[in-house]
């Protein structure tokens, strides 16, 4: 089975679009004034899913769907967030003192109303009817808070994952909206044409599982050049609008390296430090320990070469299954607000093409006290072309 | 005299707003948590006019409005729904509602719906 990175673009569209429907139903009902910060897909297996959800305390709000576009859809709230907002809308209906029972109906109308909106959208598209189950309100740790049924679908064979954050423009009311739609029949509907730009759906797990073990690589690189104990946090496949790239990264100063792929595929990778971390690692690559607190011409050199066995360690594993030769340039050492650094990278990339697989995986430094983000944002065409390559292992 | 609305939702904030919204302009008759419900209390009460919500458990509000209009020639539902799908605004036509709101809804726009549907 096949799918068209145009039709996956399609509907990453129509659920950015429902994402947006959905925040504007929040604004109307409870008054709080809300963005999305991005939409984004991703093929993800159990372990993702773990790795995403873990630690955190979840209420959710749970709608199956049937008919037209089977699946699940679960807007989630971290509980102190819900608590919050369950705050603002029982202010709306006046009944501050009702009892518990109304707080939670609160939260899974507004749940239903702003699923009811996401969904809309794929209903008009598709030409169908997607029926809604009532809502049910849940409240789980970790990837509990997902239905079992995704959860099972991703030991199987991977789930598809639509993330939307939603973020409160003058209140921490951050949060996310998820759909995972029935693997089967969605994969049918991004099947696309033959003249399309086609990739074997399996393909994307295996090259999911590659960046995966690029960014082990990575982290294994960080260990041995620094003696600090390191762990891959989180590593997933995106498929994201090329737009919501820079916003994604966010505000905060980065230290780090900007580098060009050339070969199949081609494209840029960028490893990004905060910057104490990048000082901490600076000094433990010193002979003694060094001692620069500042980010200094010390910092950007051990940096620099850190940034290039990192990528080396990152790339090869592509090009050795991929079958195909990657070269990357020199390190462009940057430091500014991770927008300002993504801006560039993506606009280069945006000549050619709106949405990009962006492989984000962020590697824990010596516990909790540093961590390294690596973005990888290949060529789509190019990599679809090297996926495709691949011998056939369906 | 003032005209006798029921309200069909399964969330009970929503019929709490809902009765808010209507409670000045309206007799409310009573409220249905689910679409069995609906129709039991639209046989009990037969008023001007039923708010129902479509995604609803054991019945949903479109079997149940196509179940009244069946049985009350001049039954007046109107979809009151988070649903906004072309294709179920079809469906809720074809089974006899007279109107449809999609929520979240303002007082005006639930007042200026059921005044179309029922003109004072």
């Amino acid at each position: 089975m096949k799918v068209d990175i145009r039709e996956l673009g399609q509907f990453n569209h129509l659920a950015s679009q429902g994402a947006e429907r959905a925040a504007e139903s929040l604004s109307q009902l409870a008054g709080v004034q809300m963005g999305v910060e991005v939409t984004d897909v991703s093929l993800v297996t159990e372990t993702v899913l773990a790795e995403t959800f873990t630690d955190r305390s979840f209420v959710g709000v749970e709608v199956g769907l049937e008919g037209g576009l089977e699946g699940e859809t679960v807007l989630a709230f971290e509980r102190e967030r819900a608590m919050k907002l369950q705050d603002l809308l029982m202010g709306v209906t006046d009944n501050g003192d009702a009892e518990e029972r109304l707080a939670k109906s609160s939260v899974t109308e507004l749940g239903n109303i702003m699923i009811g909106g996401f969904i809309d959208g794929w209903a008009n598209h598709l030409d169908t009817a997607i029926n809604m189950t009532p809502p049910r309100y849940t409240e789980a740790n970790g990837p509990r808070i997902l239905p079992d049924q995704a959860i099972e679908a991703a030991k199987k064979h991977g789930v598809f994952l639509f993330e939307s954050k939603l973020t409160g423009m003058d209140t921490d009311l951050d949060f996310s909206l998820y759909m995972l739609p029935e693997y089967r029949q969605f994969v049918q509907l991004l099947s696309g044409n033959e003249q399309g730009n086609q990739i074997p759906v399996n393909r994307l797990s295996t090259f999911e599982q590659l960046a995966k073990e690029g960014a082990g690589n990575a982290a294994d690189q960080i260990g041995m050049m620094t003696g600090l104990d390191t762990n891959v946090d989180v590593s997933r496949l995106r498929f994201v609008p090329l737009a919501g790239v820079p916003k994604q990264v966010g505000n905060d100063q980065f230290v780090g390296v900007v580098f060009e792929l050339t070969g199949l595929p081609s494209g840029y990778l960028v490893v990004l430090f905060g910057e104490e971390s990048a000082t901490t690692i600076a000094n433990a690559m010193m002979p003694g320990g060094g001692a620069e607190d500042e980010i200094g011409e010390m910092t950007e050199g051990a940096i620099k070469e850190l940034g290039n066995i990192m990528t080396s360690g990152f790339i090869d594993g592509w090009a050795n299954v991929l079958q195909t030769s990657i070269e990357h340039s020199p390190p462009n050492f940057v430091h500014d607000m991770g927008e300002s650094i993504m801006s560039p990278v993506v606009g280069k990339l945006g000549q050619q093409q709106d949405y990009a697989f962006v492989i984000d995986s962020t590697i824990e430094i010596d516990g909790n006290k540093g961590q390294c983000d690596i973005y990888a944002l290949p060529n789509e065409r190019e990599l679809a072309r090297a996926l495709s390559a691949l011998p056939a292992r369906d | 005299m003032a005209k006798r609305v029921m309200i069909a939702d399964d969330s009970e904030f929503m019929r709490n707003l809902l009765r808010e919204i209507l409670e000045d302009d309206f007799e409310i008759v009573g409220e249905a948590e689910n679409g069995v419900e609906a129709v039991d209390l639209y046989e009990e009460e037969e008023p001007d006019i039923a708010m129902m919500d479509i995604v609803m458990p054991i019945r949903d509000g479109i079997e149940a409005t196509n179940e009244i209009t069946n049985n009350y020639d001049d039954a007046k539902v109107i979809m009151c729904t988070s649903v906004g799908q072309e294709e179920k605004m079809k469906q809720a036509i074809k089974a006899g509602a007279s109107g449809y709101i999609t929520k979240p809804f303002q007082k005006p726009n639930v007042l200026n719906e059921i005044n179309d549907v029922i003109p004072a």
